[in-house]
């Protein structure tokens, strides 16, 4: 996600997985990382809001791994 | 998603995004009509994995922050390779897509984040951490 962290959309994204990892009694870390700065891929993928993406095609290769790979993916 | 989907399952190898400019097939394109903070009132596809997510709504509000969308000439994509549409709102465009037979695929043209709290986390969130969480 390559919003700034204070703009609404990229709040609200945080805050909403916050919601989720406590409601499910998960122990899921979240990890914010910048489509320019994508190194590895954990256990599941959000492509959050906030296009257009600093580095597009790194992003799309994360959509495709996922989909390839079965990883859990939302896309917002 | 839907560039990924166009270009790697559909084969639509110039598909682009109208939002990066320059040439290519824009399959997501501007929207007729803003959706930057408005609210839509969206029609769940009954036997999705978002109906599931949803058991008691066919229909519910959700926010949205966007200005793009899938382009109507490309709408038929939505609902191949995989991809199936699970909702639309009131003038019939595509709102979220999913993939079948993956483990949670889901790109939504709103936020579910925004309509998320502590007392009433989102559905859509919780699935997917639990997805995550295997």
């Amino acid at each position: 996600m390559d919003l700034s962290e204070q703009d609404a959309s990229f709040r609200y994204t945080v805050d909403a997985l916050d919601h989720a990892v406590v409601a499910a009694s998960s122990d899921v870390a979240v990890r914010i990382v910048r489509t320019d700065e994508i190194d590895a891929l954990g256990d599941g993928v959000v492509i959050g809001p906030g296009s257009p993406y600093r580095d597009a095609a790194a992003a799309e290769d994360v959509i495709r791994t996922a989909r390839e790979k079965g990883l859990p993916l939302v896309g917002t | 998603m839907l560039v990924e989907h166009a270009r790697n399952v559909m084969g639509i190898e110039a598909a682009s995004h109208a939002e990066y400019g320059g040439a290519g097939v824009p399959v997501v394109s501007l929207l007729s009509c803003s959706l930057v903070e408005s609210e839509i009132e969206i029609s769940i596809t009954p036997g999705t994995r978002l109906a599931q997510l949803h058991p008691r709504e066919s229909r519910r509000i959700e926010r949205t922050h966007c200005n793009y969308g899938l382009s109507p000439d490309f709408a038929h994509i939505a609902s191949a390779g995989g991809m199936r549409i699970a909702a639309v709102d009131d003038t019939g465009e595509v709102r979220a897509v999913e993939r079948s037979g993956h483990a949670f695929f889901l790109g939504t043209l709103y936020q579910p984040q925004r309509t998320s709290s502590p007392e009433h986390p989102h559905p859509v969130w919780t699935s997917f951490v639990r997805a995550v969480q295997g």
